[in-house]
């Protein structure tokens, strides 16, 4: 097994008022890091509100009361970057907030760039910049009108699009279909003193895992260590992972209409295998040989043999149980492109699984969960799926398992996957 | 074989260097403890070169736009199949792209590096080219060219690149229109390699965990052609110094308006003076709109742009301009307001201590971009054929003077020279 990513795990570090400390300690970055994620059960009830608050965050704290003195200061800190946001993993929703900057073997040694960096972080969570002791109403408003544009501007990519509106017909009724960032039609009731409650229930009661990755002494993490402790907590929030298997439907045909020259055909399924399932390794590696890549059949047949696309690739959602197979072809050829996909997943069923698919499809796996440690987000990402659904793989046994699926598990999960929709985005009539 | 080493002591990085007797150079920049490793094998052909005189001969040569990339795709294809699935059995993730002035093949990797990188040696010195498969191609880079159509931001970059030029092929798509691949055979497919795929016209790079000189006795043993060749001369059109159109706009489905602008600037730059140039515009834009600024805090509160507003200067040895885009409600409001505050400071001069806390800014952000061997490879190949290598930027940032600045200032920042493109909703 490659020792680098041996050397390179994650420790956790501390854990006091349901906050996960977590280390993953690195000496080939020129930047160190620290990632904050709190997450939250995917909700109607709260999915904007969640968007929004860091989105307001962001805009000043007590000591950077605007967006311009914190950009100042992040430049003085020798282009420091923080960012903040949202992203659903499952039917999760996860707030993260993050700040990294360059390492002090770089700069002059009383410049003190991580002290400065941490405190930062901590201050933009806690001590934002207030009016009568609420969120300002000036920048709440200007935030919802980002958050309206950005929801809106979901349809800009069709690529994207195409995939995520399929995935939410597919799971219409389900925490699932909300996106990430929330919806427009909640915008309107959100008031700076409701935000700010949410802000507080956030800080509060919501879960809270922290990564700090890089070159940082021992002695600077226990500092961080001793400032999160600081943080005001109180009753934590238990995040349910809802695990109900959907009963099968009815094959369900969606069309959206748009003025576009080329059709985006999504296929939407249910795998029923979560990313704790036995099963979940046989089912990556079934889509790997199915769209997982320029080796997969997908590509070659939809692609290389039939010429019918650019791109042609199934993607998983393991936290839901979900696949999707996407692809942007001539509008006409709609009937031809599905057809082809489908034969593609019978032939797979059959065992029609060549020695050239399945091995290049876990060398594939072995590449890019090697490659994971070659990132400060590579690695924190990985490490904060694990942690989140309790799958405690580190990539080194992820390859393992991987390597120990055999072909008569891909056949037999390929039979666990059901169809649920059909989605077109195509031209005006 | 003769090596040279060049030492960035405060990157703690360095270039080993080896030149191939057909003039082909190769490079290696080793990243230890890193996992991926990062192999190139570049052209220095895009889709901007589509006019020249092939070396040894008087007339010019024209080819179909769009040939440059629909070569890097066909490229992949070998007599024993596709090359693709040799990387894949391998582990490798392949890839290629073609820009305005480079075709890059390239893999990553983390194990069986030298048999990956004996295919790409192999693959690129080797087309093989058929009616058939050329066919085939044509119906997925058509898809591809539709894909892009439908891309709200490649639509208004484009658009914008036309505004700014009269001639410079820069403004035409990289893959071309449906009509022009629809022009492209073997024969214009060989002429265009033969021209520009010769070892004296190309680089080999490798970045990561490797022995460099493994890596130059493979590329020593595996390069083919033995001999240099004299120069191509590339055509370019006569471009006025004026923009061709100061706003185009273009409806199509997206939520909000997007803009890109920006504004023309004069070629002829090359080496670490051509770096100079690129800092400073950079470090210009980041005073001027930068988020640490009054127009950007001003416009943002004011919601005339958001979060998706970022600015760019785009240099190369033919064309240079600047780019300044995202999705505003009014892109007019907001190309009028950036034009009057570079009027104002044009009248009260910029500030010195905004130019140094830039500056200390750009060049932290520069040592982030130095952390991945994917961004390492993206850089060395763009800036080595502009003349320069990628780590000489860090003796610019610390070399580069306020006086500098502003005589860029007053040359680049010239409203006559303001283009603006825009794409609405329908």
């Amino acid at each position: 097994m490659n020792e680098l990513i041996e050397r390179e795990e994650v420790s956790k570090i501390a854990s006091f008022n349901s906050i996960d400390v977590f280390s993953i300690k690195t000496e080939k970055f020129k930047t160190n890091a620290i990632h904050i994620f709190f997450n939250d059960n995917l909700s109607e009830e709260n999915v904007t509100k969640n968007a929004l608050v860091p989105a307001v965050l962001r805009r000043g704290t007590e000591n950077h009361p605007t967006f311009k003195d914190l950009a100042l200061y992040l430049e003085q800190l020798y282009g420091a970057s923080f960012d903040c946001g949202v992203v659903k993993k499952g039917e999760q929703q996860i707030i993260n907030f993050y700040i990294e900057y360059i390492s002090d073997r770089f700069v002059q040694k009383d410049e003190n760039i991580s002290e400065k960096a941490v405190d930062l972080l901590i201050e933009i969570l806690t001590r934002p910049v207030l009016e009568n002791g609420l969120f300002k109403p000036a920048y709440v408003e200007q935030e919802k009108e980002n958050l309206k544009d950005r929801i809106e501007g979901r349809i800009n990519d069709k690529v994207q699009y195409a995939v995520e509106r399929c995935l939410e017909e597919l799971c219409k009724g389900e925490p699932y279909e909300l996106y990430e960032y929330g919806k427009v039609e909640h915008l309107p009731n959100i008031t700076p003193e409701e935000l700010y409650r949410r802000y507080i229930y956030i800080i509060e009661t919501l879960p809270m895992r922290v990564f700090i990755s890089g070159d940082s002494s021992d002695g600077v993490i226990e500092g961080i260590v001793n400032k999160l402790k600081q943080f005001p907590r109180g009753e934590i929030k238990k995040v349910e992972i809802p695990k109900a298997k959907k009963q099968p439907e009815a094959i369900r045909e969606i069309t959206d209409r748009m003025n576009v020259n080329q059709g985006k055909l999504s296929l939407g399924f249910r795998t029923n295998i979560m990313a704790d399932d036995d099963n979940y390794y046989a089912l990556a590696v079934y889509n790997g040989i199915l769209g997982g890549g320029i080796h997969s059949k997908l590509f070659q047949n939809v692609r290389e043999k039939a010429s019918l696309a650019y791109y042609a690739f199934s993607r998983l959602d393991k936290f839901k149980g979900l696949m999707v197979i996407s692809s942007g072809i001539e509008i006409a050829n709609k009937n031809k492109a599905i057809d082809i996909i489908r034969e593609q997943m019978e032939d797979i069923k059959k065992g029609n699984i060549t020695d050239y698919e399945f091995d290049s499809t876990l060398k594939s796996f072995e590449t890019t969960l090697k490659s994971i440690a070659d990132s400060h987000t590579g690695m924190v990402d990985f490490y904060l799926s694990q942690v989140l659904y309790s799958t405690g793989d580190t990539p080194a046994s992820f390859i393992n398992k991987i390597k120990s699926v055999k072909k008569e598990d891909v056949i037999r999960v390929s039979n666990m996957i059901e169809p649920g929709v059909v989605y077109f985005l195509t031209s005006m009539e | 074989m003769d090596i040279r080493i060049i030492e960035y002591k405060n990157l703690n990085e360095k270039i080993y260097v080896y030149e191939h007797k057909s003039g082909l150079s190769a490079f290696v920049v080793p990243k230890k403890g890193y996992s991926k490793k990062f192999a190139t094998y570049a052209t220095n052909y895009g889709s901007v070169n589509s006019e020249f005189i092939i070396p040894g001969e008087n007339n010019i040569t024209r080819v179909p736009e769009g040939i440059a990339h629909f070569l890097e795709h066909k490229l992949f294809d070998q007599e024993d199949g596709s090359i693709m699935d040799k990387f894949s059995e391998l582990g490798a993730d392949p890839n290629a792209y073609t820009g305005f002035n480079q075709t890059v093949y390239l893999f990553s990797c983390t194990d069986r590096f030298n048999e990956n990188f004996n295919l790409l040696l192999r693959f690129v010195q080797n087309p093989y080219l058929t009616d058939e498969s050329i066919e085939k191609e044509r119906g997925i880079i058509g898809q591809e060219i539709k894909m892009y159509q439908d891309h709200p931001d490649w639509r208004v970059f484009f658009n914008y690149l036309g505004a700014l030029y009269h001639n410079m092929p820069v403004k035409i798509d990289i893959a071309g229109t449906i009509e022009s691949i629809s022009k492209i055979d073997k024969k214009t497919l060989l002429t265009c390699y033969n021209t520009f795929y010769h070892p004296s016209n190309m680089i080999i790079l490798v970045v990561g965990d490797v022995d460099p000189d493994d890596i130059f006795n493979k590329v020593e043993s595996s390069i083919k052609t033995k001999e240099s060749r004299s120069e191509i001369k590339r055509i370019f059109p006569q471009e006025p110094e004026t923009v061709n159109e100061k706003y185009v706009e273009l409806s199509m489905p997206v939520s909000t308006p997007q803009f890109q602008m920006g504004f023309k600037d004069k070629a002829g730059f090359r080496g670490k003076a051509l770096l100079e140039r690129e800092v400073a515009v950079d470090m210009l834009l980041e005073m001027i709109v930068g988020k640490s600024s009054e127009l950007y805090d001003s416009l943002y509160n004011e919601g005339l742009i958001n979060s998706t507003f970022s600015f760019d200067y785009m240099i190369e040895e033919d064309y240079a301009h600047s780019i300044i885009g995202g999705e505003s409600k009014d892109p007019i409001k907001v190309r009028d307001r950036i034009a009057a505050q570079i009027e104002n400071i044009k009248a009260k001069g910029l500030d010195r201590s905004v130019f140094e806390r830039i500056k200390r800014s750009k060049y932290g952000r520069f040592l982030r971009q130095l952390n991945s061997v994917e961004n390492i490879s993206y850089f060395f190949i763009s800036v080595y054929f502009k003349g320069a290598y990628v780590f000489d930027y860090a003796q610019i940032y610390d070399k580069i003077t306020f006086e500098y600045v502003n005589e860029v200032f007053n040359d680049h920042f010239d409203l006559e020279k303001l283009a603006l493109s825009v794409v609405k909703p329908v």
